[in-house]
């Protein structure tokens, strides 16, 4: 149990950690890859809906430190969007691995419009722009293929819980 | 039983989440001093693995964008080659204009910018998502003297202002290609107030109102910040060049397009100016 909650922590930060020194630098078209969200996605996938949603909320506050919208904005998304993969796949997927990934793309592209959606309408400007459907776009694409590796990782960081409980 | 339990403690984690993510952002958006300072210590945690991850993959990042951005790169270079032939050709021309500017700033009784006080800041976070293309984090704040609205320039110019309430010891900066950055300029050599709007990101800022359509303007033309009443800026920092003159649809105002004399990618540096309009005025 400490195990997984070590190796769940190390994972958090070192994704973090990457996000800010080097994922944020690897854009197309102007977008990164929507890492903090892969990482909640990727965990609800993996880990079901309460570990999906803590997951979600540690990363989401993590970012927060670093964006310049309201402090918590992530942690609440990226913990409902955690939450609700991890319910969706728990009770109708329970699935192979390319719907996960396929599953882990759209939740991204749905994330960024909640993310962008719920931050206008409390007041931060520059959210939902013209060029908010090419962000989701493209973070989408780059979250297929990240998922793959992260879906791994937390299959890594949680092999007792899961052994116990699925 | 069990998945019934496990549903029941999810719900109950979820509900607990939500209310303190709730909590947190009720909490930032009333500037709760407590709450800034736990942000800033837990990134002052992280900060040194930052920075050490930072400079292990700065030459990906550099590669990436070579790679990526390689067509941008080639016009750039083309355009640079151009502006140096031109530069060179126009040398003595171009220090003459800058006596002219000079004294066309004297003329307007333009106070030297470099008078006020200021101090030098460093980027500490720029751009690490998809929506914060308009603003950067600097690591001076209100113990530094740093008050909201304070105008943030580079060797270039204007780039932006303070965004806000500066936590303790950093600050967030408006960049000023926000298409919600306003700020009041004038074109050097006329009386006539405007207002200046971002462009959005890579590109020009536009001068859309204010301009009546008799006041002489040129391509080519420097703009730079009015520092008329309580402007948040001080007079004569400079905004950009004139690059199209366009009208408003009654013809009754100009609108210019103009370049940005400061570019606002890659920054390392920059200086706030330490400016209050209000005790200027006293």
């Amino acid at each position: 149990m400490v195990s997984a909650y070590a190796r769940s922590t190390l994972f958090l930060i070192t994704a973090l950690v990457l996000h800010l020194a080097l994922f944020s630098d690897l854009r197309v078209l102007g977008v990164a890859p929507e890492v903090p969200l892969a990482i909640a996605v990727t965990a609800g996938l993996v880990g079901g809906p309460e570990r999906g949603a803590i997951a979600g909320f540690v990363i989401g506050l993590g970012i927060d430190l670093y964006l310049p919208t309201l402090f918590g904005l992530s942690a609440l998304i990226y913990t409902v969007w955690g939450y609700a993969v991890g319910l969706l796949e728990e009770r109708i997927f329970r699935s192979a691995w390319w719907i996960n990934v396929l599953i882990a793309a759209v939740a991204t592209a749905g994330g960024l419009l909640v993310y962008a959606v719920l931050g206008e309408l409390l007041g931060e400007a520059n959210l939902y722009t013209d060029r908010l459907y090419v962000v989701m776009g493209v973070a989408a694409a780059y979250n297929l293929v990240l998922s793959l590796p992260l879906l791994g990782l937390w299959r890594w960081s949680w092999p007792r819980l899961l052994g116990e409980e699925r | 039983m069990a998945t019934g339990t496990r549903t029941g403690r999810s719900r109950v984690t979820l509900i607990f989440l939500l209310l303190s993510s709730a909590t947190l952002l009720t909490l930032d958006a009333r500037n709760f001093e407590p709450l800034q300072r736990t942000e800033e210590t837990l990134s002052d945690l992280i900060s040194p693995l930052r920075s050490g991850a930072d400079r292990l993959f700065e030459p990906v990042g550099d590669a990436w964008t070579g790679v990526t951005g390689y067509d941008e790169l080639e016009s750039e270079n083309e355009q640079l080659r151009q502006e140096l032939q031109k530069l060179e050709g126009q040398r003595i021309l171009d220090s003459d204009a800058a006596l002219r500017l000079e004294s066309l700033l004297d003329e307007l009784g333009l106070p030297y910018v470099q008078d006020i006080p200021n101090i030098v800041a460093e980027v500490i976070t720029a751009n690490v998502g998809n929506f914060d293309r308009y603003s950067v984090q600097i690591n001076r704040g209100a113990e530094d003297g740093v008050r909201n609205g304070m105008p943030v320039v580079t060797r270039g110019g204007l780039i932006g202002r303070i965004d806000g309430d500066p936590g303790r010891r950093h600050s967030q900066v408006a960049l000023i290609t926000d298409p919600g950055f306003e700020v009041g300029v004038l074109v050097v050599g006329s009386d006539d107030v405007a207002l200046a709007s971002g462009g959005g990101h890579d590109e020009p800022l536009v001068v859309g109102k204010g301009l009546e359509i008799d006041t002489e303007v040129e391509v080519g033309d420097e703009v730079v910040t009015s520092g008329v009443d309580r402007s948040r800026y001080p007079a004569g920092i400079p905004i950009g060049t004139v690059t199209e003159i366009d009208y408003d649809e009654a013809r009754l105002f100009q609108i210019l397009t103009v370049n940005p004399s400061a570019s606002t990618d890659n920054l390392s540096f920059v200086t706030i100016l330490l400016y209050d309009p209000l005790a200027e005025e006293s």
